[in-house]
């Protein structure tokens, strides 16, 4: 185990340098192949943004209630959720999740696949190719030790238990490749590039939110909140300010 | 709302820009950023930038931003040549962009052919229904051509969507009280101090139209948030201090007799009248004696 292994210079010069060179190569292909495919920007709908405003406001309403007279909160907040049409009200029934909402938009569904296609097929696509061509070798060695734990990261393709863990096997070097170029394609592709695979899952786990549950879920904040007008408060600070001021 | 360490900022920039010390660009950016409205330096600084060709092409893809940015300073300063061969630079790099639609239209009101310039928003409204630029134009353009009434209906309309905007409530606010319609104007002040509670600004416009509405609960409102304004502001906002005496003098007039004032608040306008005369006497002295007298009308001191 302690012996090192010498490692063919070909090795670096045909396995290392191209693999990193092709990962590369594919980040920005798949960058400029996802731009094609985007849909030419939908319009939103003008029910969603409508109620994205409405919470903002609502929320604006909850956090500084205390700074407006006790009418207008009252007015405000009847506005917002009486029973009839306040604009947090949210009849039964009439909310609809999201997944039927994904049905009723092919459009939606279709942009979902598209995204999903220019990810998915390049990664399969360039994962067999690794497997195929340089499966099941040590491509390259990092300057200082590792433990064993880093063995199933490094010597991903590998199964040998005596091989030192700071050597790394050819599709390690891809893996490690996949996840850690996304600095590299940042500086070359600009900040918000169409890479970012990790934003992504975030925004497709977000997906399913359901705007109408915001909605109420703001109602029944504002439900609760007590109204003490703060106001008052003010004349005896704005005393204090001046008398500091006079003095 | 810009902020006092942006607005330093950008005075910097500008000073040094005009003495030539470089950072035109920089100074753009800021502009652009902050949305500030400084039109002629704009224009004159983008000139300088854009008439350079070794400058413009050192921005890369950023010229175009900074033609746009040009074009509509140059509209506001009345240069429609300017605006207009800028305009067509844009039109010619990006055919059928709607962002270069929407500045034709721009060039049409500017020339101040509005029916055209109508024509050319409701095509572009008609492509993207919430276009917030377009729908806010529109009500400028109303505003402009002095239609009162339809600037407040296309305020309403767009604020029916986008509730949240604070611009679009200030300029309703300001329309109001133009039109005296006060009652109207304080619900879009609440707005404002709601979205934004720590901006003195509000609670100050909010105290006016209270303390113009008149009655004896509107007063004690009005002053309660004339105080508000002299904590936030540290006692340094004249108007407020003004407020606090010209509100306490019509409360006391109102409850003359009942005499429920209790003696805090008394204490408050009599300290903001001393805390007046100390102020007129650093800035303004020759207006001190006015001052006293004002006052003295007012029964404060």
């Amino acid at each position: 185990m302690a012996e090192d292994l010498v490692l063919d210079t070909a090795i670096r010069d045909w396995v290392l340098i191209p693999l990193s060179v092709v990962m590369v190569l594919i980040g920005v292909l798949r960058y400029f192949v996802s731009k094609l495919m985007r849909s030419s920007s939908q319009l939103p709908d003008p029910k969603i943004v409508k109620e994205g405003q409405v919470i903002i406001r609502a929320r604006n309403l909850r956090a500084a209630a205390n700074f407006i007279p006790a009418k207008s909160f009252r007015a405000r907040k009847v506005y917002y959720s009486n029973e009839e049409n306040g604009l947090l009200f949210v009849p039964k029934g009439q909310a609809q999740n999201a997944q039927a909402q994904m049905f009723s938009d092919p459009n939606m569904a279709m942009d979902m696949m598209k995204k999903n296609l220019s990810m998915i097929i390049p990664q399969t696509l360039t994962f067999a190719w690794v497997n195929f061509f340089f499966s099941g070798f040590v491509a390259a060695k990092i300057p200082f030790p590792l433990t064993q734990r880093f063995r199933s990261m490094l010597q991903n393709g590998i199964d040998l238990s005596t091989v030192d863990v700071s050597y790394v096997s050819s599709r390690s070097w891809y893996f490690l490749n996949l996840f850690g170029l996304r600095g590299l394609f940042s500086l070359i592709l600009g900040e918000e590039n169409a890479t970012d695979d990790t934003q992504r899952m975030m925004q497709m786990s977000g997906f399913g939110m359901d705007p109408s549950k915001s909605l109420s879920a703001e109602k029944d904040g504002l439900d609760i909140v007590q109204h003490e007008w703060a106001l008052p408060k003010f004349e005896q600070r704005a005393e204090a300010a001046l008398r500091k001021l006079v003095s | 709302m810009v902020s006092k360490t942006e607005e330093e900022q950008v005075n910097r920039l500008e000073s040094q820009v005009e003495n030539g010390g470089g950072g035109a660009w920089e100074y753009l950016c800021l502009v652009r950023k902050l949305k500030l409205r400084r039109s002629d330096k704009v224009l004159k600084f983008g000139l300088s930038i854009l008439n350079d060709p070794k400058k413009r092409s050192a921005l890369g893809p950023e010229e175009w931003t900074l033609y746009e940015e040009v074009a509509v300073a140059a509209m506001d300063c009345q240069c429609p040549d300017v605006a207009k061969e800028f305009t067509k630079v844009l039109q010619k790099k990006f055919p059928g962009s709607k962002r270069v639609g929407r500045l034709e239209a721009m060039l049409l009101e500017a020339k101040g052919s509005w029916a055209e310039a109508e024509k050319a928003y409701m095509s572009l409204l008609e492509d993207n229904p919430l276009d917030q630029i377009v729908h806010k134009r529109r009500a400028a353009m109303a505003k402009a051509q002095g239609n009162i009434p339809l600037a407040i209906e296309s305020l309403n309309k767009y604020l029916e969507i986008f509730m949240a905007d604070q611009d679009a409530w200030r300029e309703l606010a300001e329309i109001y009280v133009s039109l005296q319609m006060y009652k109207q104007a304080a619900f879009c002040y609440e707005e404002l101090i709601l979205s934004q509670p720590t901006i003195p600004l509000f609670h100050l416009s909010y105290a006016d139209v209270l303390y113009t509405l008149g009655g004896l609960e509107n007063l004690q409102t009005a002053k309660k948030y004339y105080a508000s304004t002299i904590d936030l502001t540290g006692g340094k906002n004249t108007r407020a201090l003004f407020g606090i005496c010209l509100c306490t003098a019509a409360i006391g007039q109102l409850t003359k007799g009942r005499n429920k004032e209790d003696k805090e608040n008394s204490q408050l306008q009599s300290l903001s009248a001393v805390a007046l005369e100390k102020d007129y006497k650093q800035r303004n002295q020759s207006k001190h004696s006015l001052l006293t007298a004002t006052l003295k009308s007012l029964k404060l001191s």
